[in-house]
């Protein structure tokens, strides 16, 4: 064993490791704003190991993608919904818990199991530094259209955040002049909110 | 010097890894009851993800590398998703003051 | 033209450096960019909303109507101009292919489009809502959808899925100062956010099974080499979300909230653009790339029809909310789709292209009728509409008769399409779904009838309170007459097509005979 394999391994072993302790500590601490930093810190470590597999561009897209924007985003989120509630205790969470970690492992053996039983396979030797070149040939020739359909997709998803994030609405109707109200539309409708946690 | 990077590691450890991150994103989506965590387990499923697209790309697609044009669209999808997903919940938050799952009734199956 | 042509020359150089890198074939393939005029036509007129829309509401309201008629009428133009193509090429250099069958289906898509908008003007400035950006997002969603239909790439699939998805998830929550709108929109994002994570988790791995190959038809050979447990997993993942897509039983739990919670126009157009756009990509992804797992997809899907039928249509009678039942009714119309699927004959995809087409106008008459009714009265509720016939004979024509067709009583369009469709179950020997299917309508037409006695035959006296206190007809309002004129055109097709339904019976069978993918199974 090298030592330049010796290093890679000790890389990959320290990178998954945070992974896999990040995402256990999204899902399962209480307080969501540790949950929230956690994220980042598998998010980094996800773009640790793009660069191990030899992919600087996507590596640096995630970085910046996910941990400036996305992160970032959620840790608004957090602020602005930050009313503390203590949440009503339902009975049988913890069997809930229980059994569908069960379902989730039995998922988890099916996943591995066709990671190890596929013939995979080997391909041509990776194109290193030379990534970003193929990437950008790439998004103007063979996936030209989902290149300009997803910039469709950003703009209408701009448009409706804001729109929907947005405080004010129209007070009136703009052609009779009437105030408009949004429940006002099958206001006899059984209401969806019912708080059924009673129940 | 990187092309000897990645030979050392099996393409296996790639897809456990995705595997144990995609596993752990389902059951936080199940079990989450503040609305903004499972928008991070969501995130968390889509990281897997990606994890075993870049994998397939470096091993089994070096020289074309679709994978990793793939991942890109991936990571561009999820960053609208989440702003619109935050979008909701914000609007959602205003009329009902809450962001417990519970009480909004939700992956009951 | 300008724009595709610019397209061409602009990408020549990369595709001649790609093609130096995997061989001449990539050469051969040009990028053929008028098959997608459709689409530009639509992305034109939601540029032109969205710039109309700066100069304030008024503006707005008065010229993103027309705006958007035009982009769509020109669409379904261009459209009928692609139809039965001489030489059928890929375009986008493998990415998109416009064959009969993404053309109906995108056809289905953008009328309904252009329906679900006529009626929602009145709808949308009733509430206070920004007209502009709702069409804006509407047609964004109508994009997705049309080319989610003639994707046949992994890559094309997954973003046009997810333009349909979230501009869906926006339109849910439109209506945001009324708290079931916005739960429904989270509840529709999560999972279908969800959903969208799994058939990505399915798409990697047929990335990895076919060696670096993102498109269709690569992944369906490698599919036919491999046995494995890993095609077993990719079906069932893929198969989720399509089933996600068009809320077959058992991944419906979102539709009764979602349809429910929505802007009623909104539901429209999820319960027939967006389903339509799930049945193209679900004959694009099994029958193309899963032939060789047919048996193992069609006992999936046979399961899953029977629990749609069954289950949308038992709990459809149970609703007391109009749009709750139609929405159980359409999971149970799923169901009757999905036989056509399960066949998998030409004459069972044809029955599912012409049940379609009639669900489209039969459905959205209905919904007309329903977005109507609820502007003048401000109610939903089934028991409501009693005794409606003594004030709006329009209604109660048009539901009575939109209703009778979605129920398959002749000689109206559903019945014909019904009829077609276990009729091609039958030449296959799906008794068991045919049997189902014949049940589960008689208990449709049996909830259906309640509604039409309900409005028909109570007597003044026995008349709801809503209708007693209904207000006087007037079509004076902008975005009334689009409404009416919808509704009529609906009423109409629904009724007279059925008689005049040998056009529709040609074009679907021309869809599937013109369409490669499904030529190839059919041997």
């Amino acid at each position: 064993m090298t030592i330049a394999s010796t290093t890679q391994l000790i890389c990959f072993a320290v990178l998954a490791f945070t992974v896999v302790a990040g995402a256990l500590g999204v899902v399962l601490l209480p307080n969501v704003v540790y949950a929230a930093f956690l994220l980042g810190g598998v998010f980094l470590s996800v773009a640790g190991l793009y660069l191990m597999l030899n992919a600087s561009f996507v590596a640096a897209a995630q970085v910046l993608v996910y941990v400036g924007a996305v992160n970032v985003l959620i840790l608004f989120a957090i602020m602005l919904v930050n009313k503390r509630e203590d949440l009503s205790a339902i009975p049988g969470l913890a069997l809930r818990r229980v059994l569908s970690g069960l379902v989730c492992g039995g998922l988890f053996a099916l996943l591995i199991r066709v990671a190890f039983t596929t013939p995979w396979g080997s391909g041509p030797e990776p194109v290193g530094d030379e990534a970003t070149i193929r990437i950008g040939e790439h998004l103007f020739s063979d996936y030209l259209l989902p290149f300009e359909l997803a910039s469709v997709l950003l703009l209408m998803a701009m448009i409706g955040a804001i729109v929907l994030a947005r405080r004010d609405v129209f007070s009136q109707d703009i052609a009779t002049g009437e105030s408009v109200d949004q429940g006002l539309i099958e206001k006899a409708r059984t209401p969806l909110l019912l708080d059924r946690s009673g129940r | 010097m990187d092309l000897s990077l990645s030979s050392g590691i099996p393409l296996q450890a790639f897809l456990v890894l995705a595997a144990v991150l995609f596993c752990t994103g389902v059951w936080g989506l199940i079990n989450s009851r503040n609305a903004v965590r499972v928008l991070m387990s969501i995130e968390l499923m889509l990281n897997a993800v990606n994890i075993n697209l870049m994998a397939f790309s470096s091993y089994l697609d070096g020289q074309l590398i679709r994978g990793q044009v793939f991942a890109i669209f991936v990571i561009t999808v999820a960053a609208a998703e989440a702003a619109v997903g935050l979008a909701i919940l914000l609007s959602l938050y205003r009329n009902r003051d809450t962001v417990d799952m519970e009480r909004f009734n939700l992956l009951r199956w | 033209m300008s724009l595709p042509g610019a397209l061409l020359t602009a990408a020549n150089p990369a595709v001649d450096a790609i093609g130096s890198g995997t061989g001449v074939s990539s050469l051969a393939l040009q990028l053929n960019a008028g098959a997608i005029a459709p689409e530009a036509a639509v992305l034109l007129a939601l540029v032109a909303c969205l710039l109309v829309d700066l100069a304030g509401e008024k503006a707005a309201s008065h010229w993103v109507p027309p705006l958007s008629y035009a982009g769509l009428g020109g669409s379904l133009v261009l459209l009928a101009l692609q139809w039965s193509p001489a030489d059928l090429q890929p375009s986008f250099l493998g990415s998109f292919l416009a064959d009969n069958l993404a053309i109906a289906f995108r056809a289905v898509v953008a009328a309904s489009t252009l329906i679900t908008l006529m009626l929602s003007w009145r709808y949308v400035e009733r509430s206070g809502t920004p007209v502009g950006e709702y069409a804006a997002i509407l047609l964004a969603a109508t994009l997705g959808a049309m080319f989610l239909c003639g994707s046949t790439d992994l890559v094309s699939i997954f973003v046009s899925l997810e333009t349909l998805s979230v501009a869906s998830y926006l339109l849910s929550g439109y209506m945001k100062r009324d708290a079931r709108s916005s739960e429904a929109a989270l509840k529709y994002l999560l999972v279908g956010s969800a959903a969208a994570a799994v058939f990505l988790y399915g798409a990697s791995l047929l990335y990895g099974l076919t060696g670096g190959s993102t498109s269709l038809e690569a992944v369906g050979a490698a599919l036919e080499t491999s046995a494995s447990p890993i095609a077993a997993l990719a079906l069932v993942f893929v198969l989720a979300t399509v089933a996600f897509k068009i809320a077959a039983v058992p991944f419906h739990q979102w539709t009764p909230d979602v349809y429910e919670g929505s802007p009623t126009p909104v539901v429209a157009f999820l319960s027939v653009g967006s389903k339509a756009a799930g049945f193209a990509l679900a004959l694009r992804i099994l029958v193309g790339c899963f032939g060789s797992f047919d048996e193992q997809w069609k006992l999936l899907f046979t399961v899953l029809a029977v629990l749609s039928m069954v289950l949308g249509n038992v709990v459809a009678l149970a609703q007391t909310s109009m749009k709750r039942m139609l929405a159980y009714s359409s999971i149970g119309q799923a169901g009757f789709v999905m036989i056509g699927l399960v066949c998998g004959t030409e004459d069972g995809y044809a029955a599912m292209v012409l049940y379609m087409a009639a669900y489209l106008f039969m459905n959205l008459g209905a919904f007309a009728c329903i977005i109507l009714f609820s502007l003048r009265t401000g109610s939903d509720r089934i028991s409501d509409y009693a005794g409606l016939y003594q004030k709006d004979p329009l209604i109660t024509l048009g539901l009575s008769l939109c209703l009778l067709s979605l129920g398959g009583i002749p000689p109206m369009l559903g019945f014909f399409g019904k009829i077609y469709l276990f009729f091609a179950g039958w030449a296959d020997g799906q008794y068991l779904l045919v049997v189902v299917g014949l049940l589960t309508s008689v208990v449709s037409i049996y909830y259906y009838i309640s509604v039409i006695k309900m409005m028909v035959v109570k007597e003044p006296q026995e008349a709801s309170d809503v209708v007693k206190a209904y207000p006087a007809i007037s079509w004076s309002l902008p975005g009334l007459p689009s409404l009416r004129a919808a509704l009529v055109g609906c009423v109409i097709v629904t009724a007279v097509g059925g008689i005049l339904s040998s056009p529709l019976f040609t074009w679907a069978s021309q869809s599937v005979s013109g369409t490669p993918i499904l030529q190839a199974t059919l041997g």
